[in-house]
């Protein structure tokens, strides 16, 4: 009895010392990490809409094809879901959107976004949630700039309209304006005369804001003589290109979305009989565009980052193509740049969870703001991924393109023309083309 | 101070602008007139026409001007099925009853579109397109001049059925008092179907020179058209076709002489402010007759 008694005892104490030292009960593995990508599949922006989500998808089976992502919380590779939401192209829509993102499918971080003013319009929603966003469409610096309510979750990985009217004007300063002077044996210190035409949107008001500080911040002999802006959404701009003939421009800069451009070089060539040089904003670089401009897009330019139709040469040649070809292959046409961007975008936030190691949302935020990762398809500056400390923005590295009329498959065509380190062609002005005067 | 070429040239461009608004506008008034319906779903019947237009262009090359027929002839069609179906059912009802059928009407139309031909934007072009006629110091798209001749054609085919034959007769005399037109045994259902029918025509006739114009289209696109053409017939006076040829002439010269002057931000705007100046001028529109 005795010894049955010190027994018991001693396998109490075993039993009990054994509980203690039993490891913590490890968080239940997720089946899946929901990545939300917030496009417009509807309305006017549709377009892009479907290019940046069928990016994502990509991107999302490439990744999945491999496992996952590693997350080392659980030390295993869990699967990415991709959850779509719609913005409709419009301020509400994108709120709900993003509400039922956030609170019913309750994604672990959000991707996409297009047009800056759908965008700002549900920022408040990410800020009061603290969800982490890689914006890859809206262009507008105020994204991340603004002040009015917290923006630390949101990484913009995409050229802001900054760089837009940075680019486009120096490329007009190096380039266009030698290449005039020189061919009408005009002085070296002839001003140029640009006229812009642009959305009375902050996409457009920040171009016309960027055109502006470069021209002033460098000293640059441009001279503008015609500043017009339109409605977004707008579909006939014959009245304001007629009011550009009449002040003789040079060369007409546009910051419109690619319906709008797509639009305004037909009407000013073909309508009002404006023979000068377009230049429009990297968003236009889409299948779309080239359609809907036809013949009358012929030696106009095309800033670009990424094009469905041109891949400089170089590392990322490679990359650029098979990514195409993918996606013609799943979707039956080429990837326009905001596809590009966001097929990049889930590549980042599936590389910034890896980092964390973890599903935390302040820890993926914490990723994000020290992500260095190697450039993907597009061409960065540094050649890294990487957001910076004060704005949290990416830095692109972009181009310019001519494009040239080809009658076989009735479409432009683009040739990369600055800078020189990647250039396919020099930039040409056409026989028919008419400088401005004072 | 301002280039008298210019502003002939932004007369024109208005010119053209003023010939989407009549169609439609005068349509809207037509169906107005007779039913005394409001019906906001009206743009998404331009639509409709364009991309009927549009379609029937793409597969059978044919000249699109000449397929404005197709498309007025099965809006006819179109329009008769949803005065049937939707409209006649509330008629004479509370006018909330209409508002929210045509707004339903946007969405199932809108929706609809979008399942059959996508949501992306389109554009077609025109045979002529890229060929120019010079008139005076003007230098004016062929285009726009047909777009011009057909709208001034069409009119004049409805001034000339509302007047000179018996239908029309019958049609006027029951938007002028449907209870009389009733009492002299005149169908009035049958000109109700007919005048929705007719109203809706002249949308797709729109739509058709809309796209013929090479302006980008889709679902979306009939929604601010429509608020216009709205603007429009009360401006010219409600169930007033002269009102509504006048009001769309206004509004698209002043749209386009505001974009000039005031810049592109102005274009909508002016529309309406004329509107407001009118109204408080004269309540019932240019040519409209109190009571209406």
């Amino acid at each position: 009895m005795k010894h049955a008694v010190l027994f018991i005892v001693i396998m109490l104490i075993a039993a009990f010392f054994a509980g203690c030292t039993q490891p913590a009960q490890a968080p239940a593995q997720p089946k899946e990490i929901k990545i939300g990508a917030i496009v417009s599949m509807t309305g006017p922006n549709s377009n892009i809409g479907k290019n940046m989500w069928q990016s994502a998808t990509l991107a999302t089976e490439e990744i999945n094809a491999n496992g996952g992502i590693f997350v080392k919380q659980y030390n295993a590779k869990i699967p990415i879901k991709l959850v779509q939401g719609d913005d409709e192209s419009t301020r509400e829509g994108g709120q709900k959107a993003v509400t039922k993102l956030i609170t019913d499918d309750k994604v672990d971080i959000l991707v996409g976004g297009y047009a800056s003013g759908v965008t700002s319009a549900y920022e408040q929603t990410i800020a009061e949630f603290k969800v982490p966003y890689v914006v890859t469409g809206a262009s507008s610096p105020i994204i991340t700039h603004r002040t009015d309510i917290d923006t630390s979750y949101v990484f913009h990985h995409c050229p802001t309209t900054d760089a837009y009217g940075m680019y486009t004007t120096n490329f007009i300063n190096q380039v266009i304006r030698p290449a005039v002077n020189k061919k009408f044996n005009f002085p070296a210190d002839r001003p140029f005369r640009l006229a812009l035409l642009y959305q009375d949107t902050g996409f457009g008001q920040g171009v016309k804001t960027a055109v502006n500080d470069t021209i002033t911040k460098n000293n640059l002999n441009i001279q503008l003589v015609s500043q017009q802006s339109f409605k977004m959404g707008e579909s006939d701009f014959r009245t304001a290109l007629t009011t550009i003939k009449a002040a003789n421009p040079d060369a007409v800069y546009l910051a419109a979305a690619p319906n709008e451009g797509a639009q305004i070089i037909p009407q000013a060539r073909r309508d009002v009989g404006l023979n000068t040089i377009f230049l429009s904003v990297e968003n236009n670089d889409a299948p779309e565009y080239y359609k809907g401009i036809g013949q009358y897009g012929d030696y106009s330019i095309l800033e670009s980052r990424f094009s469905p139709y041109i891949s400089p040469k170089g590392v990322l040649e490679e990359p650029q193509n098979a990514f195409k070809n993918k996606y013609f292959a799943k979707w039956g046409a080429y990837p326009d740049m905001m596809g590009a961007s966001t097929y990049e975008g889930t590549y980042i936030a599936a590389k910034a969870i890896e980092n964390a190691g973890t599903l935390n949302k302040a820890d993926t935020r914490q990723a994000l703001s020290v992500l260095k990762m190697p450039e993907i398809i597009e061409h960065m500056k540094d050649d890294t991924i990487s957001f910076s400390k004060d704005y949290r923005e990416c830095q692109f590295d972009l181009w310019m393109e001519q494009l040239y009329y080809n009658a076989t498959i009735g479409e432009t065509r683009p040739t990369i023309v600055w800078p020189d380190i990647i250039k396919t062609t020099d930039f040409a002005l056409p026989d028919w083309y008419k400088p401005g005067s004072a | 101070m301002y280039d008298l070429g210019i502003l002939l040239q932004i007369i024109f461009w208005g010119l053209y602008a003023g010939c989407i608004y009549i169609l439609l506008a005068t349509g809207l008034n037509l169906i107005f007139g007779v039913m005394k319906i409001v019906n906001f779903a009206h743009g998404e019947f331009l639509m409709i026409g364009a991309y009927i237009t549009a379609t029937v262009f793409l597969i059978t090359g044919f000249n699109p001007y000449v397929l404005i027929l197709v498309s007025m002839l099965a809006l006819i069609g179109i329009g008769a099925v949803v005065e049937r179906l939707c409209f006649r059912p509330i008629l004479g009802t509370s006018k909330l009853n209409e508002i929210f059928l045509s707004i339903g009407l946007i969405y199932i139309f809108t929706n609809g579109a979008a399942m059959i031909w996508g949501d992306e934007w389109q554009s077609i072009k025109s045979p002529y397109s890229g060929i120019t006629v010079p008139i005076g110091s003007l230098n004016v798209p062929l285009d726009y001049i047909i777009i011009i001749i057909t709208t001034a054609a069409i009119l004049c085919g409805l001034y000339l059925f509302l007047r000179k034959t018996k239908t029309g007769l019958e049609m006027r005399a029951t938007s002028q008092n449907r209870k009389g037109a009733m009492l002299v045994g005149i169908n009035v259902e049958r000109m109700d179907i007919l005048s929705f029918g007719i109203g809706c025509a002249l949308a797709a006739a729109a739509g058709t020179l809309w796209v013929v114009s090479g302006q980008v289209f889709n679902p979306y696109m009939g929604s601010i058209p429509a608020v216009k053409a709205f603007a429009i017939i009360i401006l010219g006076g409600l169930g007033s076709i002269p009102g509504a040829i006048i009001g769309g002439l206004i509004y698209g010269i002043a749209e386009n002489g505001a974009a000039y002057f005031l810049g592109g931000v102005w274009k909508d705007a002016i529309s309406f402010i004329i509107l407001i100046i009118v109204l408080v001028l004269r309540p019932t529109g240019l040519f409209g007759e109190s009571g209406e």
